[in-house]
C-alpha cells in the first residue's frame, strides 16, 4: 500500500507532526469526513458491530463481524406488543406484520410449531395446564428466532414476555427489541370489549360484534365464539396481567410508547405504525450545519443569533459577511465595492468566494454554522452544493405578507444613540425619543413587497431542491418558532413515507 | 459506586483480549479516509483480508514498511543517537501492539540499533499472527492520527 491514512498529505501530515503534542496542534479534519460519515450513517453501523460482538462474544470476532456485516439486517423490524386481554394486541400485531412484511411471533404460534421436540412438550402443558412453562417457552423463541427468515426479515412479538421472569430471561440471551408498544384501556371498556369478541376458524382473524364486523356473509357464519369471554374470567385474566405489566415495563426504558386502546383500532394501528417507523436518537455526534431560508422579515436573523448562541455556531450572514468583506478592505472589497454603489446584487460566484473563505474557516468546521441571507435562488444553491457545502438541516420560515409588513414598516433607528426600536413590539421610552426616530429606507412597503415577491418566485425552486426542509410557522413568537428549530435540529430528519 | 456486574467485567475483559476497540477504530478510520461508495462490502473486504492474514500467517497486507519504521526510530531516537534504550525498545513494541506488558524481552546491555530494531519488528510482526491483533500495527503509525480523529469528533449525523 503505497498510499496509506498516515501519509495523507499536507493536512495528514501536519497533524501526523502536530500529534506529537497532540493537545497544542489544531485538528484539521477536511469536511468531506464528517459528511460522508453522516450521510452512511457509520456511527450506527459500527454501534451495532459492537453491540453484537459484545451480545454474543464470539470467540472469533473477525469472521463474525463479518458475517454480520453480510446479513445487513441492523434496520429490520424488532417489535414487541403488550397489552391487556381485549385490548386488540392480536389485531395490531396481524396488521403490523402485514405491513412491515416481517413475522409474527405469539404463545400460540410457538407451540404450533411442527418438526420440533420442544413446541410438542409445550403443547402438552398447554393442554393439561392451559400455559406453557417460562423456560420451555423462551426456548422455543429463541429456536424461532433463530432461523433465516427471522434474522432477514425481523419479527414482532405478541404478548410475549409475559411476566418479569421472561422480559429479564429474554435479555440474557441478548435478544433485545427496538420498539415495545404497550395498549391500555380502562378495564370496564376492555370487558365490555371482550364479550363481543369472535373468532374466524380458518384465518385466525379476531373480529367484534360491535366494532369490527366482517362485511362478507360467509365469513360472518363461519365465525365462532372463543373460550374465556365472560365477565368473570377476562376479570380474572386483567387482574393478572395488571400484576405482571408494572414488573415488565421498567425494562424497556428508552423504547416504550403507551398507546390508548380505546379508540378505533385504524388510529391505534397508525399510531403504532409511526411509531415503529422512528428511529431513536442516536449517540453519533452530531455538527449542526443549518441553513435557514424565508423572505424578507420571516426573523432569520434573530432565529440564526438564538442558535448561536445556544449552541455555540457560528451565524454566517450573508449580506453582514458582504459588508464587513467591504469594510475590511480585504481583497474582495475593491471587487464588491461597485455593486453596493450601484446598488445591484453581488454576483454569485463573488458571494460564493467570500462565503467559502469563511465557511473553511477552523471554527465553522469544528462547531458548524446556521447560514441566512443565501442561497437565494436556485443556481446560488447548485453552487454551493457542487463546492461541498451541504447543510444538513434547511429550514423554511413562512410568514404571511401582512406580518412582515407589521414587523418591518414599524421599524425605527434613534440617530443619536444608534438604538433600533419598533413602534409595536418594542417603543421607544420616551416622547423626545419618538420625535427623533427615523426610518430606513429600505423598510418602505414598496421595498418590502419586492423583495418579497422576488423571494417567493425562487422558493418552490428552492424547496425542491432541499428536499428535507422543514417548513414552519414563522408567524409565531420568536421562543415558540426557536422552539421548533431546535426539535427539527435534535431529533432524526423524518423519513418520507412512500 | 456499585461494583461492577460479572457480566460488565466478561466484557470488557472480552474486548481488551481481543482488541476490538483498535479494531473498530481501525476500521471507522479507513472508511473515513477512503470514503468508499459502499462501506459495508469494503468494511467486509478489509475483514476477509484480515482473516485470511491470520490464518495463513503470511505477512500482513497492511505491515508497516521501511519508511514507517525509519520515522518510529526517528522520534524515539531523539537525540539520534543511533541506538535508542532498551526501556524505549520496549514501550516501542508495546505501542505496536508486538509484545505484551507480562513478556519479558532481553536485556542484552547494549542499546538497540536501527538494524535491530527494524529486524525485531519485521520478525516478531509476522510470527504468530494467531495469537496477536499484529494487522493493526499498522494502527500505530495511524494510531498518532486516530487520537487527532478522536478527539475532534467532528462528524455529522
Amino acid at each position: 500500500m503505497t498510499r496509506g491514512p498516515s501519509d495523507s498529505g499536507p493536512q495528514g501530515a501536519a497533524a501526523l507532526r502536530g500529534s506529537m503534542d497532540a493537545t497544542t496542534a489544531p485538528h484539521r479534519i477536511p469536511p468531506q469526513m464528517p459528511q460522508y460519515g453522516e450521510a452512511n450513517h457509520i456511527f450506527e453501523l459500527m454501534q451495532n458491530m459492537l453491540e453484537q460482538l459484545l451480545i454474543h462474544q464470539p470467540k472469533d470476532p473477525i469472521p463474525f463481524m463479518i458475517d454480520h456485516l453480510q446479513r445487513d439486517n441492523d434496520y429490520v423490524p424488532k417489535i414487541v406488543i403488550l397489552g391487556p386481554p381485549a385490548s386488540g394486541k392480536t389485531t395490531i400485531a396481524m396488521w403490523l406484520a402485514k405491513h412491515l412484511s416481517t413475522n409474527l411471533l405469539s404463545v400460540e404460534s410457538l407451540i404450533a410449531k411442527e418438526y420440533s421436540p420442544l413446541a410438542a412438550d409445550a403443547r402438552m402443558h398447554y393442554q393439561k395446564f392451559k400455559m406453557v412453562p417460562d423456560m420451555l417457552l423462551i426456548r422455543l423463541m429463541q429456536e424461532r428466532l433463530k432461523e433465516e427468515d427471522c434474522v432477514r426479515r425481523g419479527w414482532i412479538l405478541d404478548g410475549i414476555p409475559e411476566t418479569r421472569e421472561q422480559a429479564l430471561t429474554i435479555q440474557t440471551l441478548g435478544i433485545s427489541p427496538r420498539h415495545v408498544i404497550v395498549l391500555s384501556a380502562p378495564d370496564t371498556v376492555l370487558i365490555e370489549r371482550n364479550l363481543g369478541k369472535r373468532i374466524d376458524p380458518q384465518t385466525g382473524e379476531i373480529y367484534h360484534t360491535t366494532f369490527d364486523w366482517p362485511p362478507e356473509s360467509e365469513i360472518q357464519n363461519r365465525l365462532m365464539v372463543p373460550a374465556g369471554i365472560f365477565e368473570g374470567e377476562t376479570a380474572r385474566k386483567l387482574l393478572e396481567y395488571h400484576r405482571n405489566i408494572v414488573r415488565i415495563l421498567p425494562s424497556y426504558p428508552k423504547i416504550l410508547k403507551v398507546i390508548s386502546a380505546d379508540q378505533p383500532c385504524v388510529d391505534v394501528f397508525y399510531q403504532a405504525l409511526t411509531y415503529v417507523q422512528t428511529s431513536h436518537r442516536s449517540n453519533a455526534p452530531f455538527t449542526p450545519r443549518v441553513l435557514l431560508c424565508g423572505p424578507v422579515g420571516s426573523g432569520k436573523s434573530l432565529q440564526a443569533a438564538l442558535l448561536a448562541q445556544k449552541y455555540g455556531l457560528i451565524n454566517v450572514c450573508c449580506g453582514q459577511l458582504l459588508k464587513e468583506a467591504v469594510a475590511d478592505k480585504s481583497k474582495y472589497s475593491d471587487l464588491i465595492q461597485p455593486f453596493f454603489e450601484k446598488e445591484i446584487a453581488v454576483p454569485d460566484n463573488i458571494i460564493m468566494k467570500v462565503l467559502k473563505q469563511r465557511l473553511d474557516q477552523q471554527d465553522c468546521v469544528e462547531r458548524g454554522w446556521v447560514l441566512h441571507g443565501f442561497p437565494r435562488d436556485l443556481d446560488q444553491a447548485h453552487l454551493m452544493d457542487n463546492l461541498g457545502y451541504k447543510p444538513n438541516r434547511v429550514f423554511f420560515l413562512n410568514v404571511p405578507f401582512d406580518s412582515v409588513i407589521e414587523r418591518l414598516s414599524l421599524r425605527r433607528t434613534d440617530p443619536i444613540t444608534g438604538e433600533r426600536y419598533h413602534l409595536m413590539y418594542k417603543p421607544p421610552p420616551t416622547i423626545e425619543v419618538q420625535a427623533r426616530l427615523l426610518q430606513n429606507p429600505k423598510d418602505s412597503e414598496e421595498q418590502i413587497k419586492l423583495k418579497m415577491d422576488l423571494f417567493y418566485r425562487n422558493s418552490a425552486e428552492l424547496e425542491q431542491f432541499y428536499g428535507d426542509a422543514i417548513t414552519l410557522n414563522g408567524d409565531q413568537d420568536p421562543y415558540t418558532v426557536f422552539e421548533y428549530i431546535e426539535s427539527g435540529i435534535i431529533n432524526r430528519l423524518p423519513k418520507k413515507v412512500p | 459506586m456499585e461494583a461492577r456486574s460479572s457480566r460488565e467485567l466478561q466484557a470488557r475483559n472480552y474486548l481488551e483480549k481481543h482488541r476490538i476497540m483498535d479494531l473498530l477504530t481501525y476500521l471507522t478510520s479507513a472508511l473515513l479516509f477512503f470514503r468508499p461508495e459502499r462501506p459495508r462490502e469494503y468494511l467486509i473486504s478489509i475483514l476477509e483480508r484480515l482473516r485470511i492474514a491470520r490464518l495463513s500467517g503470511v505477512a500482513l497486507p497492511f505491515f508497516m514498511d521501511n519508511s514507517n519504521i525509519a520515522s518510529m526510530f526517528e522520534m524515539l531516537d531523539s537525540s539520534n543517537k543511533g541506538s535508542i534504550s532498551f526501556v524505549q525498545y520496549k514501550e516501542a513494541l508495546k505501542t505496536l501492539g508486538l509484545c505484551t506488558a507480562e513478556e519479558v524481552l532481553k536485556d542484552d546491555g547494549h542499546g538497540v540499533t536501527f538494524d535491530k530494531f527494524r529486524n525485531e519488528v519485521k520478525t516478531t510482526g509476522t510470527i504468530d499472527t494467531s495469537k496477536r491483533i499484529s494487522p493493526l500495527c499498522d494502527t500505530a503509525v495511524l494510531g498518532q492520527t486516530l487520537p487527532v480523529l478522536k478527539e475532534a469528533t467532528v462528524w455529522g449525523r
